[in-house]
């Protein structure tokens, strides 16, 4: 083994064991000092940033990617899984801005939960769900990658219900699981037929096996998996609802890491996409319909979780159309800036909550610009870097993204979606910052309002300056494997800037009407669809449950029954003797002519058989 | 009263599909003229970049086209300047604009098509007026 692939499988271990270790020390009985969260827990994630930078460094120096297979767990003649560790340029990128955010939302949780009695095992938690979360990144087997995948599902889960005495959290908790589960399906299904047809879960093999094959249904299940996980169209209602969980939470899995999950599935398999136009173009219209849908819906709501929450995953319909447009680079771009600025506005929400005791409302905020200015700039921030304003994190990944799909020779309804969403965007982001930031607050007086504190300030600080040079940081290091096209005429380069700039100006007239007294009569058709999220949950979660649990019921108490009862038993021995008996006994009437005729006639028949 | 569509955004999508939509060329098949017609001499475009140097350098297959050259200087550009990530603009450019110009050859082949495919039929309802 050459020293750097030696030096990356090392930073890795020595990753996994830093993360694992604060967990692991829960399970002694002795109790842990009052500040084990920001001791313990938040240093191993800092020193484990640190060391990470290490396979980064290797790789942009050397351009160095490794795949070290270190441990064979179940081998069979022909199949073999092992412990296999990928190093290539997306999970060496990935994990250090991962452990970076995390650093930065520990260090944000250890204020947001101090008054929680059992904050110890709520970073027990965070810390076990990003071991989940780096060991589905860097798997280089889809065994790896599976555990991984539940890993990350069931912290979820855990994390969402934080709050279980709250139903409304257990539901949101069980909405999460029950839709990552359709999604798991598919990733089953994909498991399955490679394992059946190309005979290996190992990445490599998969790839050089797969050349003349159809994959159309791996493929299908691979987009069916990242449906459920990163919340497309059909599977999404869970992301909102996961809201429920607390703002680290939020800020952690639902708008970084784990909902990247499923693009990042994507993105692994890409060498098996881009050889199927079916499954590429699935991939664009479902991005475009979920980027398209989700910023429709974040336009009306009123709590200021929800709205970044459906901006989540409205960013996520756009890395799903990147996939469709062929460009896996581009979307782990986005990825990557994504988490800065996405995680970043969670925070700013949850500074801002705690500091209103709790108000989630933008409604019932106002003016936060005037009393908490660090966190609201931040917002402002953020919400640029969302919008794609240029050379702010987001431009790179996003222009580039608008760029690409306006140069393609595609689908011009995807195209349309997108575009309109990306005014969406720059519209809703506006409503956040009026209605947070600018007039006059519409809160009690009396609120914790505190913001000066270093917990607060340097989680936030460090993730505003990821959102401005992130993108300039990672597009002027990484060389572009696929050839971007530069050539276009003047209106599609600057489509991405003038739809965002007339969302903003159509956001400012709109915001600007609420302090006149000219009210027009409401359309209230559209805000109805909106708010109420397209009235998809309303129609599917009383629906289809009812519908299968009335079909289970009527299958085990009505079909069976009835199949072995009147269908085969003994009521079938009863219709089917019935007719019998009831000619039988209608012969048998006590008529001597009946009896005569019967008589003649079975003489006559044997006189026959005995003649011939 | 012909509508005149040239420098309109999107023009050869209503040609193709509207106005003219038997003459108008696909990009996706190949072109019906010769390359040669009309021209007194022409070369076909050379390589620079040689297999070996594009094989050493691990390229995708989709990045070895015309201008490999420049992305192998940029790479190499990159590799030898790093840390210094701000260092290799001209380089950069050079490839952008080789990728540029291959872009304005491929307009340009396209508008070629869609002027033969235009005289092709000026030929053909001439003679059928004849």
């Amino acid at each position: 083994m050459t020293s750097t692939s030696l030096t990356m499988a090392s930073s890795l271990i020595i990753i996994f064991t830093l993360l694992s270790y604060p967990v692991l020390t829960t399970l002694a009985p002795k109790p842990r000092r009052p500040d084990w969260a920001l001791s313990h827990a938040k240093t191993a994630v800092k020193l484990a940033f640190f060391i990470s930078l290490l396979p980064l460094f290797l790789f942009l120096n050397e351009g160095a990617e490794t795949i070290v297979t270190s441990w064979s767990w179940m081998n069979t003649g022909t199949f073999d899984i092992n412990i296999s560790l990928k190093f290539d340029h997306y999970s060496t990128i990935f994990t250090p801005i991962a452990l970076y955010v995390t650093w930065s939302i520990l260090e944000f949780a250890s204020w947001y939960m101090h008054s929680d009695p059992h904050m110890n095992r709520f970073f027990k938690y965070l810390l076990i769900f990003l071991i989940a979360m780096i060991v589905l990144v860097t798997a280089n087997n889809m065994f790896q990658l599976f555990i991984g995948w539940e890993g990350v599902g069931i912290m979820s889960f855990l994390l969402i219900g934080w709050w279980h005495g709250r139903a409304d959290a257990n539901t949101a908790a069980l909405q999460a699981v029950v839709y990552n589960r359709v999604g798991d399906i598919g990733l089953i299904l994909a498991m399955a037929w490679m394992a059946m047809n190309l005979n290996s879960w190992e990445m490599q093999q998969m790839f050089a096996a797969s050349k003349n094959l159809d994959l159309t249904l791996p493929l299908l299940g691979l987009i069916l998996a990242a449906t459920g996980k990163s919340a497309q169209f059909g599977l999404h209602p869970w992301l909102p609802s996961a809201m429920e969980g607390p703002t680290p939470v939020s800020a952690l899995l639902h708008s970084s890491t784990m909902v990247v999950a499923g693009i990042f599935l994507l993105i692994r398999m890409s060498p098996l996409l881009e050889t199927n136009p079916a499954a590429l173009t699935i991939c664009l219209c479902l991005g475009a319909l979920t980027t398209l849908f989700t910023a429709t819906c974040a336009l009306t709501q009123n709590d200021i979780k929800k709205i970044v929450a459906f901006s989540t995953s409205s960013q996520l319909g756009l890395m799903m159309v990147t996939i469709g447009l062929n460009q896996p680079q581009l979307a782990f771009l986005h990825i990557c800036t994504h988490a800065f600025f996405k995680a970043m506005l969670f925070l700013c929400s949850g500074s801002i909550i705690h500091s209103l005791n709790d108000e989630q409302d933008i409604r019932k905020m106002g003016g936060m610009h005037h009393l908490t200015p660090f966190t609201s700039s931040c917002l402002t921030i953020g919400s640029l870097a969302l919008t794609g304003t240029p050379f702010l994190a987001g431009f790179f990944s996003k222009d580039a993204i608008i760029e690409a799909l306006n140069t393609s020779h595609l689908n011009a309804w995807a195209l349309t979606m997108t575009l309109i969403a990306t005014s969406f965007t720059a519209i809703y982001s506006l409503r956040v910052i009026f209605f947070v930031s600018m007039g006059f607050p519409r809160f009690n007086p009396l609120s914790p309002i505190n913001e000066n504190n270093p917990t607060v300030i340097n989680p936030i600080k460090r993730l505003a300056w990821g959102s401005i040079i992130a993108g300039l940081l990672i597009t002027s290091n990484i060389s572009p494997l696929k050839t971007p096209v530069m050539t276009m005429p003047p209106l599609l380069k600057l489509a991405a800037l003038i739809v965002t700039i007339s969302g903003l100006l159509i956001a400012l007239e709109l915001a600007s009407l609420t302090s006149m007294q000219y009210k027009p009569t409401p359309r209230l058709t559209p805000h109805h669809f909106s708010n109420m999220l397209g009235f998809f949950p309303t129609l599917i979660h009383r629906l289809t449950p009812k519908l299968n649990l009335a079909l289970g019921q009527m299958i085990a108490s009505q079909t069976i029954d009835q199949t072995w009862l009147e269908k085969t038993g003994p009521k079938a021995t009863f219709s089917s003797n019935l007719p019998l008996i009831t000619t039988t006994s209608n012969a048998q009437q006590g008529f001597i002519k009946t009896y005569l005729t019967l008589f003649l006639m079975s003489l006559i028949i044997a006189a026959l058989a005995f003649i011939d | 009263q012909r509508v005149n569509l040239s420098g309109v955004m999107g023009a050869h999508l209503v040609r193709r599909y509207v106005t003219e939509p038997d003459t108008e060329p696909d990009p996706a098949r190949k072109y019906e003229f010769d390359p040669q017609f009309g021209f007194p001499e022409r070369k076909e475009r050379e390589m620079v970049a040689s297999q070996e140097q594009m094989n050493l350098a691990q390229l995708p297959l989709e990045q070895r086209d015309y201008c490999a050259q420049y992305l192998l200087k940029l790479m190499k550009c990159k590799r030898d300047n790093w840390p210094n990530f701000l260092a290799c603009k001209h380089e950069r450019h050079d490839w952008d604009y080789c990728e540029h110009q291959d872009y304005v050859m491929r307009m340009k082949e396209y508008e070629r098509e869609r002027r033969l495919q235009l005289r092709k039929k000026r030929i053909e309802a001439q003679a059928e007026a004849a």
